[in-house]
């Protein structure tokens, strides 16, 4: 897979990821049909990528997490949007339209 | 950002259990989650559980997914790598070992030999331009001289009458006695022509170098010291210069010091002196005769116009024209080779040759190496193909299986430079003493590179196999019926394609030093002509300016003589010129007198020795003709000599040379007719590796030198017999030095230092090669018959003897080891041609070494197979059966 793909692909994730959590804190699961019901189905997290996303943004302290019970009482680690990480979806939401935008261009130019 | 990054590094290496214990928990929440979510939709509690299980898609493969997400992954699994890199080979100490050892020995033996040849060989003369550096002699084609020296006269017209030098010099060696310094010794001393210093651009430490003045006949005596000198006899006095020193009894001013990092070239030794040709009371003789005798080396450094085709074509013309003005001069042709050359020449091709095999050595072990991180592979696919299954990626388990290899490397590396260093300390003493010296021999960093980085390349290389397999192969079938199956046919190929290659290199190595040792084992066997045993020798030299006369020479010879007779104990002695093989040799020409003269250009010649009546006896030479010299041979009897049989048969074929006339002497202004009295037996007289050439023996009193070697015969210990001469001799005169002692049959042995010291390399490698090419068999066969233990206990099940288990396994290694064989003499044989120079009584194709070689392969090919055929022998097929 080309780099660039690669990174779009990344991104995207990483986007939706920040989306979801912008509404409030959840946990992986509630982060990964999150994002299934608002795409509709079209995306498909599987914890293979969403653990090691989570855990990069929280690396990169976009997110911060801490354990709580869930909504039948089990132990579940929270995710939570920092300032960071606020900042850094509307930079990306910015960038997805541009790109999005220019992509429509092209597409219609043909 | 940075911080916090920098934080959950510090995080990430220090508190990974917490980190871990949190993941685990994290995953599995999720999992349960998933699960939960499932049972809310009606699935029962089981299904729900394996459908949230699969859609997890592996705990352990979710877990490594984060973990090489975190940063200071790349460190943590480094120093992870390394850790169970180290674990994995301490825990098979034997194939580290192995493998350690096999690669320290091939980089320690290749740098420590590559060090010396590039000190000896490759590195440029310590000389300004060195390039331009050439040696002229003057040789004679058709009478096969060639690399001679150069007589005076030819040397002062090359000097001052040539457009293709900048400048031109000669020199020439012997002793003078150094008194009044301490005891009196002899000091090696160049006798050089004014230009010396000059041509090779040499400035002293402390005063001057010769000025063409000093070379003049008539001028005040000068000479130069060599820094060493100055340090031991003048305790590095800087007041030396213009003091007065005393050199065979003649006072010499000291006109400056060289450095010790001046060599000579042919004649370097740490203690000498420098000394104008005009100055030297032995070789100034050639100044004035107009006597041809080729005796100086002449070094000259060609002006950078010149080319190669203009230099020759001078020389040519020179040549010529001194042709037609000596007629003496006829045949004679003048010839240049680079400096260089004429200084390593004799030492080229042994010292390649050690190269070429230590590079053998290197391959080998580096084929050894290969085969077994193969065999190894093989061992690991199936450990390697659970962790796939287990959720490790390919590229992690590669990435891991390279540092294990590498720290293979690195050690193997680390202890060959260790290797390399003990060589060249060990090496460097044990370099016949004829090899040029201009460098000293260290450890060659760019070598032990190479050689390092060639054993890391080898292990990499060769260790990432088992992952390249891995990458395309199936877990399934590692584990399922694969294992079983045995072995995939392309490593299994690869391995004994290894073997093979191994053997055939030792194949060369082990006939290259076996021919050099049945060539030794000649050499050392050969009949010198004369018996050492019981002889001691002593080099006795008359200072020149107080002993000038050869009456005087003959008389002090005489005295010596009668003390040592009168000393207790000693069965006998005598003093000779050139003592053979231990000095060699005066060469004169001698006519026979009455035959027709022969045409110009052309001469007879034959070794000359000067003796006392007594030689015979002490040095057991046999007569077999005739009579021997007795003491009413002396100056004003009538003039003989005795002829070896060589120069009989030779000379007089049908008739009898006794009463014939001889016309010949040295110095030439000696020269009388002599009288044959009678025939003696041939003798080595230039060395044990040539043939007896003809030779004449003069009374010592009839032709008396200024110096002589003393021979004793004796049964007491070498220092009485020692004692014994240094009481005459410093009886006679104190002031005389007794030096060059020695035991005859040890100087002899010294003789053979550069064939023997070849001879014990080659086989060092030869015997290394051959433990290598056993371990190489011992891997494969012993692999094979691991893979093969199913096989084999159904074979035993069906009714097979252990006997035809243990001749079954035994074939398969001879068959590799013939065709390692069959490859190999075809190499071994090339090889052995390119040293045909080297080898003594023995030919390239020795049918004695390559019949040997092979049965010591095979011996030792069957005795690495034993181990594992054993093995083989003992497998219960109700084992074998149940095995996997």
């Amino acid at each position: 897979m080309p780099p660039e793909q690669t990174n779009l692909l990344q991104g995207t994730l990483d986007m939706m990821i920040l989306k979801s959590l912008a509404l409030g804190e959840m946990h992986g699961l509630g982060i990964s049909r999150r994002i299934e019901q608002i795409t509709k189905g079209t995306f498909q997290v599987k914890p293979g990528s969403l653990f090691p996303a989570l855990h990069r943004m929280e690396e990169q302290g976009w997110l911060v997490s801490c354990w709580g019970e869930s909504e039948n009482n089990r132990r579940a680690k929270y995710y939570k949007l920092t300032g960071a990480g606020r900042h850094q979806l509307e930079a990306e939401t910015k960038r997805w339209r541009r790109i999005v935008f220019a992509i429509s261009r092209t597409l219609e130019a043909s | 950002m940075g911080l916090e990054h920098l934080a959950s590094l510090l995080r990430n290496l220090f508190h990974k259990q917490r980190e871990e214990r949190e993941l685990d928990a994290e995953v599995r929440a999720h999992e349960l989650l998933m699960a939960d979510e499932k049972i809310r939709a009606g699935i029962d509690l089981q299904e729900a559980r394996r459908q949230a299980r699969l859609e997890l898609g592996g705990l352990e493969q979710v877990k490594e997914q984060v973990r090489e997400m975190r940063s200071g992954h790349g460190l943590e699994i480094f120093i992870q790598d390394v850790r169970f890199g180290l674990r994995m080979l301490r825990k098979s100490p034997g194939f580290t070992a192995v493998a350690v050892l096999t690669l320290a020995l091939g980089i320690g033996a290749n740098t420590s030999i590559f060090s010396v040849v590039s000190a000896v060989l490759l590195r440029p003369l310590p000389y300004a331009n060195p390039g331009q550096l050439i040696f002229v002699s003057e040789a004679k084609p058709e009478a096969g001289i060639s690399g001679l020296g150069m007589s005076y006269p030819t040397f002062t017209e090359l000097r001052d009458d040539n457009r293709v030098f900048s400048a031109i010099a000669g020199l020439g060696g012997h002793a003078l006695v150094l008194t009044g310094h301490g005891e009196p010794s002899e000091v090696s001393t160049v006798v050089v022509t004014s230009e010396f210093f000059s041509v090779l651009a040499a400035e002293p430490l402390l005063g001057r170098a010769f000025v063409a003045e000093d070379g003049q006949r008539g001028a005040a005596p000068v000479v130069v010291l060599s820094e060493n000198l100055w340090h031991d006899r003048f305790g590095a006095d800087p007041r030396i210069i213009s003091r007065s020193i005393t050199l065979d009894m003649r006072p010499y001013t000291v006109i400056g010091v060289m450095p010790a990092s001046f060599h000579t070239p042919f004649l370097n030794q740490t203690n000498q002196v420098w000394i104008p040709l005009a100055q030297d009371p032995l070789f100034s003789v050639w100044m004035t005769k107009p006597l041809r005798e080729h005796w100086m080396a002449v070094i000259a450094r060609v002006r950078p116009d010149i080319s190669s085709a203009q230099l020759r074509t001078e020389l040519d013309t020179i040549g010529a024209r001194l042709a037609n003005e000596f007629p003496a001069e006829k045949g004679w042709a003048i010839r240049t080779e680079p400096l260089q050359q004429t200084i390593t020449g004799d030492v080229k091709l042994p010292l390649l040759l050690l190269l070429g095999a230590v590079g053998l050595v290197l391959l080998i072990a580096c084929t050894n190496v290969a085969n077994l991180l193969l065999s190894r592979a093989t061992w690991r696919s199936k450990e390697i193909a659970i962790r796939i299954a287990l959720g490790a990626g390919k590229r992690r388990i590669g990435r891991q299986l390279l540092t294990e290899c590498a720290i293979l490397g690195l050690l193997g590396g680390l202890t060959g430079t260790l290797v390399a260093y003990w060589g060249v300390a060990t090496l460097v003493p044990l370099l016949p003493s004829s090899l040029p010296k201009f460098h000293s021999i260290r450890v060659d960093s760019w070598v032990l590179v190479f050689a390092f980085v060639l054993s890391l390349a080898t292990t990499l290389v060769f260790g990432l196999a088992p992952v390249l397999s891995a990458a395309g192969s199936d877990p399934h079938k590692e584990l399922g019926e694969g294992a079983r199956a045995g072995e995939s046919a392309g490593p299994r190929r690869a391995r004994t394609f290894l073997a093979v290659a191994e053997i055939a290199l030792a194949m060369v190595l082990l006939t290259g030093a076996g021919l050099l040792m049945r060539s030794f084992s000649e050499l050392t066997s050969v009949n010198p002509g004369f018996e050492p045993d019981h002889v001691v020798k002593a080099m006795v030299s008359l200072p020149q300016f107080q002993y000038s006369t050869p009456k005087q020479w003959a008389a002090f010879s005489e005295e010596l003589m009668t003390g040592l007779q009168a000393q207790p104990g000693m069965q006998d002695s005598a003093i000779a010129g050139p003592l053979p093989i231990v000095d060699c040799c005066i060469t004169l020409a001698f006519q026979i007198v009455g035959n027709p003269p022969l045409p110009a250009g052309t001469d007879d010649s034959a070794n000359y020795v000067p003796v006392s009546p007594h030689y015979f006896s002490v040095m057991g030479i046999p007569l077999l003709r005739g009579r021997l010299f007795n003491e009413s041979d002396s100056s004003s009897s009538a003039p003989v000599a005795l002829i070896t049989e060589a120069l009989a048969k030779h000379y007089f074929p049908n008739e009898d040379p006794l009463g014939r006339h001889l016309l010949f002497g040295f110095p030439a202004n000696g020269i009388v007719s002599r009288e044959i009295v009678g025939i003696v037996g041939d003798i080595h007289d230039v060395s044990l590796g040539k043939e007896p050439g003809p030779m004449l023996y003069v009374p010592f009193a009839q032709a008396p030198l200024y110096g002589a070697e003393v021979v004793v015969k004796s049964m007491l210990s070498t220092s009485a017999v020692v004692g014994a001469i240094r009481a005459v001799t410093h009886g006679i005169d104190k002031n005389l030095p007794v030096t060059d002692i020695a035991q005859l049959p040890n100087a002899l042995n010294a003789s053979v230092a550069q064939p023997r010291f070849r001879t014990l390399l080659l086989g060092l490698f030869g015997a290394i090669a051959l433990i290598l090419a056993a371990v190489g068999i011992f891997g494969v066969i012993s692999y094979s018959v691991s893979r093969r233990t199913r096989e084999l206990g159904i074979r035993m099940a069906l009714g097979a003897q252990p006997g035809s288990v243990l001749s079954m396994i035994m074939r398969e290694t001879l068959a590799l080891t013939l065709i390692g064989i069959a490859v190999g003499i075809p190499c071994a044989v090339a090889t052995a041609r390119l040293i045909t120079h080297l080898l003594f009584k023995v030919t390239p194709y020795d049918p004695v070494t390559l019949a040997l070689v092979p049965l010591v392969l095979i011996a030792v090919g069957a005795l690495a197979s034993y181990i594992p055929a054993r093995r083989a022998m003992r497998v219960d097929p109700m084992v074998a059966l149940r095995y996997e």
